[in-house]
């Protein structure tokens, strides 16, 4: 990796594969990103220009954080830890937990899974309080394993 | 009513040629200055009055000023010093400044006269080879670092220029030293003042509200203001664009300052377009002059021998730093632009110039003018198509000297 300073633009990252295709990220100075690909054999680089937020998702792909996404439930995994699989679930509030708190469903004693967040009328409450109760219309932002995630909706929520 | 009818003027024949240069894809200091020559003197003597005339002239002259406070901000004394760089930077100058400086002797020009041309035409303008870069997606080659590296040394060589021809204008002999010794003494100055005070601005440049910009414009015109006073008082001229310029590399050293850089930038494009379009407005452009063939002859050859230059200092750099002379003829296409720093430098001149040292600024003038429009034009596309024209060349070369496998 090649770091240089380009005065007035931004800065750039540059990576050489062994066949010679180069990879440049270039932090330009009014906080967008471009993002270069030159093939060894190719007259033109291709570009494209991304926002601060598309990089940061497209740069949590590369490390490899974010390996499968299906619908609500996203699979973490981290390159330096193999066998590790996390799931994080979103799921609305059934009828069965409003007016419950977390304390009283025992989500965690019963299925082994955490409540990490609840989104309530578009406010994000993260690591909510065990005596936090449930409203309609909450999102609840589960983690634990595929089985755990499974026990908690049939159990607790109630799902078929 | 007035002021607004005129300030009218100059916004919306800007906004409307700025715009058309853009859809055409062309650099857009060209298209101010033409709009200026269209509108002013020279043209169809629009603006109405002369107090307009000087109004229009003082925004421009605020330009000129952030201008080179954001080159000073900008400026990278750290990066300049490395021995690859400074190589660039002087085989650009060598090269470049000689080639104007011997067309102006050549043409009639007095040696004085010689060093404005030689300044003006060794200059390149940062702001279309920056932006052609960007917009021509070459970042990801490595010759684009040695070009924007080399803009930054023409920064540097164009303060020091500055403080040369400011100097030389002091009126005799005797007063040279004195006023290089007044402008270096300022230049130190500020930067002790700036870097002890730095603990106290620092919080205010974080506020929210008006302080940050006002307190930036008062030490711009504070310091500006001083060095007006100081050349009245010596009897010589200390330039204010030099001031602003050393104010701006003192201030990039106080952390809370980036935060600001957007708004500087905002009000930088905003009365540097009023300069060019009051450059073009003052000039008197002798249109009697086209039709002399010794004029356009003289502009020709200066078109020509400064295209050559810079592909001949860009092709020493190439060898040197990068191997490659097809890559060097490239870093030759994408400095060709000139712009902005020649017109400022033209301008700076013509507002000090003691005419016993200039007998021939009216044709100077007129040349530097008309070379900036058409090299900022074909300059632009140089740098564009700079990969097929160092393709091109390199074919041509090797036809020419088939031996040579350059």
């Amino acid at each position: 990796m090649r770091i240089s300073e380009l005065p007035e633009i931004g800065t750039k990252y540059e990576i050489e594969s062994p066949k010679g295709d180069k990879v440049a990220v270039i932090f330009l100075t009014t906080g967008e990103i471009e993002l270069y690909v030159l093939e060894s054999d190719a007259d033109k680089p291709s570009v494209t220009r991304l926002t601060s937020e598309e990089a940061r998702r497209l740069g949590s792909v590369l490390t490899g954080a974010l390996l499968s996404i299906e619908q609500e439930d996203v699979e973490v995994s981290f390159s330096e830890i193999s066998d590790l699989r996390i799931h994080i679930h979103l799921c609305p509030v059934t009828k069965n937990v409003v007016g419950k708190s977390i304390e009283d469903l025992a989500i965690r004693k019963k299925t082994g899974v955490t409540v990490v967040a609840i989104s309530r009328k578009g406010q994000s409450i993260v690591s909510p309080p065990p005596k936090m109760v449930f409203e309609e219309g909450d999102l609840i932002v589960a983690v634990g394993k595929r089985e755990q995630i499974k026990a908690c909706q049939q159990e607790i929520l109630g799902h078929g | 009513m007035n002021f607004l009818v005129d300030l009218a003027i100059v916004m919306v024949s800007c906004l409307a040629l700025g715009l058309a240069s853009k859809y055409l894809r062309q650099a857009s200091i060209p298209a101010y200055i033409i709009a200026g020559i269209i509108l002013g003197k020279s043209g169809l003597d629009l603006i109405t009055s002369d107090a307009s005339y000087d109004f229009i002239s003082w925004l421009g002259k605020i330009g000129v000023i952030l201008l080179m406070f954001y080159i000073g901000l900008e400026f990278n004394f750290k990066g300049i010093k490395e021995p690859r760089r400074l190589f660039a930077g002087c085989t650009d100058f060598a090269v470049n400044f000689s080639v104007g400086f011997l067309l102006g002797i050549v043409i009639g020009l007095s040696l004085i006269e010689a060093f404005i041309l030689a300044s003006a035409v060794y200059i390149s303008s940062s702001a279309i080879v920056i932006s052609s870069l960007i917009e021509n997606k070459r970042l990801i080659y490595p010759e684009a670092e040695t070009v924007v590296w080399l803009m930054v040394f023409e920064d540097i060589i164009l303060a020091i220029l500055l403080v040369v021809l400011t100097s030389i204008m002091a009126g005799s002999l005797a007063m040279i030293p004195v006023s290089l010794a007044a402008t270096l003494l300022l230049i130190v100055f500020i930067l002790a003042l700036i870097r002890r005070l730095s603990n106290f601005i620092a919080p205010l440049f974080e506020r929210d509200d008006e302080i940050p910009i006002l307190l930036i414009f008062a030490l711009i015109f504070g310091f500006s203001a001083l060095a007006y006073l100081m050349g009245i008082l010596l009897h010589c001229h200390i330039s204010e664009v030099i001031v602003a310029f050393f104010l701006g590399s003192a201030l990039s050293g106080v952390k809370s300052f980036r935060k600001l850089f957007g708004t500087i930038i905002s009000f930088k494009n905003l009365f540097l377009t009023i300069f060019f379009f009051s450059f073009g407005m003052m000039f008197q452009f002798q249109f009697a002059a086209l039709n002399s063939a010794d004029f356009v002859l003289a502009l020709l050859a200066l078109i020509i021998l400064s295209i050559v230059g810079k592909f001949v200092s860009g092709a020493i750099i190439g060898k040197r730093l990068h191997g490659s002379l097809e890559t060097g003829l490239r870093v030759g296409a994408y400095t060709t632009p000139r712009g902005e720093f020649s017109v400022v430098l033209i301008m700076v001149v013509m507002e000090i110039g003691i005419p016993e040292l200039l007998p021939s600024i009216e044709l100077l003038l007129s040349l530097v003018v008309a070379y900036v429009i058409i090299l900022s034009i074909v300059g632009s596309f140089f740098a564009k198509h700079g990969d097929k024209i160092g393709k091109a060349m390199m074919v041509v070369a090797n036809k020419l000297i088939p031996q040579a496998h350059l």
